[in-house]
């Protein structure tokens, strides 16, 4: 088993402040620098789509304590890895596996499909996108995103998903 | 119609429309955290522009310059909205000039300009930024 290096790990409530405090402790961890610019920016995309996602969605979840929602980056040999998770509603479940199935099915060019009929699709009024952040994640991987739920309450799931990036 | 320029932060990338010069820059970063706040005046300033010169005759190019470090995906749709009015500007009679910026060796952001080029129809040209 190759050794495992941390760059970023933490758990706790995302606001805009922390959003920044992340990305500066990515953007300084050695391991990081040390990756070529087309690999550090996929990186830098994947870490700040994941933690936006997660931030939208902690503004939709005000109120509901314990689970809080985490995000890690750790290097395991040539391999970087992303890690998100949040407290998710069981009724959602389905339509997140739904969409994550089906970013891993498809191919780089009908995921650029699938991009284009969302980015039309999407109202100009809307500030949440509506999973272009999934597609866009997707197309910065070759890997399937590796997802699961682990059931909370009988109302909610803690909602996990690692991606790898090749150093 | 007057200059519109913000200045750039951590998250949002700087602007400078100069309608006069026939200048138009966008550079930096894009993530903002209110997307709609930031790229909605931007679009409108943008419209009202489009409506000023149509129908004038402009002797020089509208020159636009997209230098992007990184954009998030809700910023995305919103950049694509401005593709679209220069689009629809190009179509009223007015040459719009799209220079789409990328660092040497991010072949992403590249691909990316190729497919909102693509998709907007109107033709950019691509300008390698030396790293």
């Amino acid at each position: 088993m190759s050794d495992s290096i941390t760059l970023v790990d933490y758990e706790g409530a995302i606001t805009f402040g922390t959003i920044e405090m992340l990305l500066s402790k990515l953007r300084n961890s050695h391991e990081f620098q040390i990756l070529k610019k087309p690999s550090r920016k996929r990186l830098y995309g994947i870490f700040v789509e994941s933690i936006d996602n997660i931030y939208k969605y902690a503004i939709k979840r005000q109120g509901k304590s314990g689970s809080p929602p985490k995000i890690s980056v750790k290097k395991e040999g040539e391999l970087y890895l992303v890690r998100a998770g949040n407290l998710v509603r069981n009724d959602d479940v389905g339509e997140i596996t739904f969409k994550l199935d089906r970013v891993n099915q498809l191919d780089v060019e009908a995921l650029k499909s699938l991009y284009e009929e969302v980015i039309n699709k999407e109202p100009r009024s809307s500030d949440t996108g509506a999973g272009l952040g999934l597609i866009t994640m997707a197309l910065r991987t070759d890997r399937d995103i590796v997802f699961g739920f682990e059931v909370v309450d009988s109302s909610h799931s803690f909602f996990e998903y690692e991606i790898t990036l090749k150093g | 119609m007057e200059k519109l320029t913000l200045a750039p932060t951590l998250n949002t990338p700087s602007i400078n429309f100069d309608p006069i010069g026939n200048k138009f820059a966008l550079k930096g970063e894009s993530r903002p955290e209110n997307v709609r706040n930031f790229y909605l005046p931007i679009l409108e300033w943008l419209e009202k522009f489009a409506a000023e010169i149509s129908g004038k005759d402009s002797s020089a190019p509208l020159d636009f310059s997209f230098n992007f470090e990184y954009f998030n995906s809700t910023s995305a749709k919103y950049i694509l909205d401005i593709f679209k009015i220069l689009n629809s500007i190009n179509k009223a009679g007015s040459e719009v000039k799209v220079s789409w910026h990328y660092e040497e060796d991010d072949e992403d952001m590249y691909e990316v300009g190729m497919e909102m080029s693509r998709m907007a129809g109107i033709p950019f040209e691509y300008v390698v930024e030396e790293s």
